[in-house]
This record gives C-alpha cells, sequence and structure tokens, in this order.
C-alpha cells in the first residue's frame, strides 16, 4: 500500500512475531509438514484432579475384581480358609493395580488414563507424537519419586523449573501432559446483522480496505476476547478515524425530522463505523444473505439502534 | 481473500476431517479403510496448510487456536510409534537383561556394596554382641519371628497351608517389589532414595539374620533352609533393582558426553527395563518363598535347592547373552 495515508494503518496492525514470545503455557512442535503448531501444557490443578480421579478410579477396580473373586469362589465351592486367600488376593491386585494402571492406560489408550480423559488431558512425547508403553510405565513409575518429601511438592517443583511443566517421571522419560480441549470458531453473523453496508456515496476516497486492516477489525470483535462496549469503542476510535480518512468517509449529519436518533447512535459511533466496514468487505454476498436471511425481522429491528446495546 | 471468506470455503473440509479423524481414532487399525486413510493424509496435509495461512495472516487467535487444535490432534493421529507389547519378551529376559546389567557394572557394584555391606555387618554384630545391638532390633517382631522357626511352631500339619501361603505370596508380592520398585524410582533423587533403600533394607535385614545366629538351634536351622532358596533371587533383585535406581540417577550425577536432558532420558529407559526385569525374578521369588520355602520337606534338600538356584541365578546374570550385542533398546 503506497498510499500516503497508509503508515497511519500500519502502526494499528499488531508487531508481528510478539507472540511466539508470550510468556505462556504453550509449547511449539513442528511437524514433518513443516508447520508449527502448538499444544498447550497442563498445570498442576488439573493434574492433581485428574490424578484424584485416578486413584478413585484404582480402588474401584481392586474392588471390582475382589467381588468378582469371592462371587467366583462361591460359585465353584472352593475349600480354602477364605480371609486369609482373599485378603493375600488383595494385596496382590492392588500391588498391580497402583503400580501398573497408569503405565499400562497411558501406553494403550493413547496417553489417557480415565481420570485424564474425563478432565481432556492427554500424554504425549515432547515432540507431539503419542507415548510408548514403555516411556508411559517409567513416568508412573517415577510418582514415588515426585511425590516427596510429601504431597508431590518435590514433583511441584521440578514442574515450575521446566518449560513443559514437567515433573521428574517426565523429564525422565521424555513425555509432558497436553490440554486437550474441543474448540469451535464462532462467527460475528450475530453481531453484524444489527448495522448496515456501507454506501459507495459515503466514501470521497475510496471504497475499499486493506486485508491486514480488515483483520485486525475481525479480531476486534473476536467473541473470545472479553471487552466491555466503552473499552472496545475507545480501542476502535484511532482505527476509525485513519480509516475514515482513507476512505473519505463522511457521516450523514442528524435527519432534520428525528435528530434524537443521530445523538443516541454518537456514543459508539467508531465501534459502529468498524462494524459496518467488517460488512461490507469481509462477508461474501453469500454470506450477506445469511446474515440477513438467519434474522431478518431482528435485523430491522435492531438498525436504528447504537451497536452492541444489550437488552 | 479474507477471512470469513477463507472460512466459508473451508470449513467443510475441516468438519469432515474433525468426523474421519474421530471414526478412525476410536476403531482398530485393522478395521481402516484405504480411502479413509488417504483422505485423512490429504486433510491433514492442506489443514497443515490452513494453519500456516492463518499464522501468517494473523487471522485472530480464536481460529489460529481451532486449526492448531485439529493439527495437533491429527499429528498425534498421524506419527506413531510402534505399539509395544505388554508382556517382556522371553529373550529380553534370557539374555538381554543380563546383558543390560552388564553394561552398567558400576550401577550393580555400587548397589551390591550399599547393600551387602551394611546386610553383612549387621549380621556379624548381631550374632557376636546380640546384647550390645538388642536395642537396634525390635524385639517383638523378633520374638515372633524366633517364635514361627521355632521347632514346635514350624512343623504344623499342612491343611491350611496353601490359604495361608497364598496369603503371604500376595504379602510378598506388595512388599518386596514394592521395595525394588521404590528403589529403582528414588534414584531420580540422584540417587539419594535408592542409597537409603537399600542400606536400610541391608541393615534390618542383617540384624534379623544375626539373632538367628544368635539363636541357634533347631531354629537356626530352620531359619536359614526357609530364606536360602528364594533368598537368591530375592536379595539379587533388590540389589538389581538399586543398581536400576543408580543408572537413573547416572542422567543427573555424570551425563557423560550427552547434555543432561538427553542423558535422562537414555538413563530412564535403560534403568525401567532393569528395574522391570528386578519386578519379574521378585515375583518368582514370591512364588518359591510362598509355597517352596516353607514346605515340609528336609532342611538339607532346601539347603541343595538354595545352592543350585544361587548357582543358577548368577551364572545367568555373569554369562547369559555373552557375544551378542546389547544394544537393543
Amino acid at each position: 500500500m503506497a498510499t500516503p495515508q497508509s503508515h497511519q494503518l500500519q502502526v494499528l496492525t499488531p508487531m508481528s512475531g510478539s507472540p511466539r514470545q508470550l510468556i505462556d503455557t504453550k509449547v511449539t512442535v513442528e511437524t514433518p509438514e513443516g508447520v508449527d503448531f502448538q499444544f498447550r501444557i497442563a498445570g498442576p490443578g488439573l493434574r492433581a484432579s485428574a490424578w484424584l480421579t485416578d486413584q478413585l478410579v484404582k480402588v474401584l477396580i481392586v474392588a471390582g475384581v475382589l467381588l468378582l473373586f469371592v462371587l467366583l469362589a462361591y460359585a465353584f465351592e472352593l475349600e480354602f480358609s477364605f480371609p486369609e486367600i482373599t485378603s493375600g488376593f488383595a494385596m496382590f491386585s492392588w500391588f498391580v493395580v497402583d503400580w501398573f494402571y497408569g503405565g499400562l492406560a497411558e501406553g494403550l489408550f493413547d496417553g489417557q488414563t480415565f481420570g485424564k480423559r474425563k478432565l481432556q488431558l492427554r500424554v504425549v512425547r515432547t515432540n507431539g507424537t503419542p507415548v510408548d508403553l514403555l516411556s508411559a510405565i517409567g513416568r508412573n513409575f517415577l510418582r514415588t519419586a515426585d511425590f516427596l518429601p510429601i504431597a508431590f511438592s518435590g514433583g511441584l517443583l521440578v514442574m515450575i523449573c521446566t518449560r513443559r511443566m514437567q515433573r521428574l517421571g517426565d523429564l525422565f522419560f521424555d513425555t509432558m501432559v497436553i490440554e486437550e480441549r474441543r474448540l469451535t470458531v464462532s462467527r460475528p453473523a450475530q453481531l453484524l446483522s444489527k448495522v448496515e453496508r456501507l454506501q459507495r456515496s459515503e466514501c470521497r476516497h475510496r471504497f475499499q480496505v486493506p486485508d491486514r486492516t480488515l483483520s485486525v477489525i475481525e479480531r476486534l470483535f473476536d467473541p473470545a476476547r472479553a471487552i466491555s462496549d466503552a473499552r472496545r469503542e475507545e480501542i476502535a476510535a484511532p482505527l476509525g478515524n485513519a480509516l475514515e480518512q482513507y476512505m473519505g468517509f463522511e457521516e450523514a449529519g442528524p435527519d432534520p425530522d428525528n435528530p434524537y436518533q443521530y445523538f443516541q447512535k454518537r456514543g459508539l459511533r467508531h465501534t459502529r463505523f468498524l462494524l459496518r466496514t467488517m460488512k461490507t468487505f469481509s462477508l461474501t454476498d453469500e454470506d450477506q444473505q445469511d446474515t440477513t436471511a438467519a434474522s431478518p425481522q431482528e435485523g430491522r429491528k435492531h438498525q436504528s439502534r447504537p451497536v452492541g446495546d444489550s437488552e | 481473500m479474507n477471512r470469513e471468506r477463507y472460512i466459508r470455503l473451508r470449513r467443510d473440509d475441516w468438519a469432515q476431517y474433525e468426523k474421519l479423524l474421530h471414526r478412525l481414532q476410536y476403531t482398530r487399525e485393522g478395521q481402516w479403510l484405504a480411502k479413509d486413510v488417504s483422505l485423512m493424509a490429504r486433510l491433514y496435509r492442506s489443514i497443515c496448510f490452513d494453519l500456516s495461512l492463518v499464522q501468517s495472516r494473523e487471522w485472530g487467535s480464536q481460529l489460529e487456536d481451532y486449526l492448531n487444535q485439529l493439527v495437533a490432534r491429527g499429528h498425534n493421529f498421524l506419527y506413531r510409534s510402534p505399539r509395544g507389547s505388554v508382556l517382556p519378551s522371553v529373550s529380553f529376559l534370557t539374555t538381554g537383561f543380563p546383558r543390560l546389567l552388564r553394561r552398567h557394572f558400576y550401577a550393580l557394584m555400587l548397589s551390591t556394596l550399599l547393600f551387602a555391606g551394611p546386610l553383612l555387618a549387621c549380621t556379624f554384630l548381631a550374632a557376636v554382641f546380640p546384647e550390645q545391638t538388642a536395642y537396634l532390633v525390635d524385639q517383638e517382631v523378633l520374638q515372633q519371628s524366633i517364635e514361627m522357626f521355632s521347632p514346635s511352631e514350624y512343623r504344623r500339619d499342612g491343611q491350611n497351608f496353601f490359604s495361608e501361603r497364598s496369603y503371604m505370596f500376595g504379602f510378598y508380592v506388595n512388599n518386596n517389589t514394592g521395595i525394588a520398585f521404590r528403589a529403582f524410582s528414588l534414584g531420580a533423587l540422584a540417587g539419594l532414595g535408592t542409597a537409603y533403600v537399600l542400606v536400610s533394607n541391608g541393615i534390618s535385614i542383617g540384624l534379623t539374620q544375626g539373632s538367628m545366629l544368635a539363636v541357634g538351634g533347631q531354629t537356626r536351622n530352620n531359619f536359614f533352609s526357609f530364606v536360602i532358596t528364594h533368598g537368591a533371587l530375592e536379595l539379587t533383585a533388590i540389589v538389581i533393582a538399586g543398581a536400576a535406581g543408580f543408572v537413573l540417577a547416572q542422567g543427573i550425577v555424570v551425563p557423560g558426553n550427552r547434555s543432561r536432558l538427553d542423558a535422562l532420558q537414555y538413563s530412564g529407559r535403560q534403568a525401567l527395563r532393569i528395574a522391570l526385569g528386578a519386578g519379574a525374578m521378585l515375583l518368582a521369588a514370591a512364588f518359591v518363598e510362598a509355597y517352596f520355602s516353607p514346605s515340609q520337606i528336609p532342611p538339607a534338600a532346601k539347603y541343595l535347592t538354595g545352592a543350585v538356584t544361587w548357582a543358577l541365578v548368577l551364572s545367568w546374570l555373569a554369562f547369559s547373552g555373552r557375544g551378542g550385542s546389547s544394544d537393543e533398546s
């Protein structure tokens, strides 16, 4: 964009490159396809509740196995001293379940025990591939070391010191625990149904917006961001002003017959302008029909109201 | 092309990919259709492209997170290591395990020293100076074991033998293998935990053994004929588990030419295999200890089997699998 005004727009685009250096709980992995993607590392709280769930599951498994054992013994009328054999069997099965439940579950079911599955966590190797059986067993064995001196405080300390929040078991076996949330993308159709498109006649200079500026606007209305209407208007003001200048947009003055409406809308005028820009340039014709078809009644009803006015 | 138009264009593929991925993840590998697999690969690659495009155009965190999650799941699905088997292979137990152990000779020696040293010293002290060491031993427990091995108590009719011994089997597995696995995993604390487990168990076993020596008579004979056979497997396995703990510690303390993180991962896998081998040995030891050691055969026969077992175990560890390569991890 070799236009004289372009520098004003450049200032407003977010600094590229900076998201990679943010201090957050994400770890970047490069795929063989040459694309970087990120894992969100699971924190100690989530992992602790998964662990608690798993402790419960372990107890239930042992209880179930014992019940089965007792029932079988009765069914076949085996002759033996009951309490002794049963408690021997209980100790044996508790031992097996306690030491191998986590490792076998993670190794055989793609890095998820029951508790991890419930909390949408998964154990993966640090390169993003699924954990293998040996590593899964190993990282669970070392839980004994992480538990020391009391209640996993040693493991917690190690987690704090490592970038991928790994405890000792994870460090020794090259694994990490990730949060695996199912995400969706919601689209701003609802917002856009409340405004009308920009008219060609309203703009003196040009009737177009650079793609990067459009994406900045789209991000401003990203529903994932909780921004109050007032704050959004504040952010929108410099961008809106620059864009109005760039396009030569001039808002129509108050309607002499009904001036009240004009002043009512005045409060969020930049937000409103950016929404109109987005509706005009970022949607296809197909989308336009979509949004109006979705709520034709509503769309018309709210046209006169200020944008983002909650009812 | 702007964001909204792009989403409109691509979202059918994304939905199809999500559905397909879910379906493939929850069916067995053998039941996958060829066309599904190739469609999966194509969709995955196209979504990788989508992600990199969205990243470079900065089209909003929400869209990026969504695509990121799709790629992460696909990557996790497509790139995997070969499935391991749950049971250790026969060749690992016969040849691989002794080989691996001999490769970590120094760890094994350190572990032997820390376990056998206190054990022998305490045996000697408790046998020669029973009065002076009395305060170290829990007298109640000692009296119980002396009673247990005394001639009158030890020879009972075998009516309840099976039930009682099955209880003890559960106890031995839980207790002894638990000690071995702890000795291994506490090696992660730079070997200090392992040293503690080895020394403390060496002391307590030594004191018991020495006290039994001091008691003498038929009780002593009963005790030593009881412990000798499974001792061959049990005591060596504890030492081996300790060695596994020290192999683990090696990654922390002496990483050698590797970076410390690499050294941790290298020693972790090796140590775990050693510890699992020790676990298998202890399972066998628990069988022997529960059902053979207390059986009503003459002590001489037990001493003989014990001696043979010791010879077999030691020569298995020392000679089995020599002449081959130990790189099979």
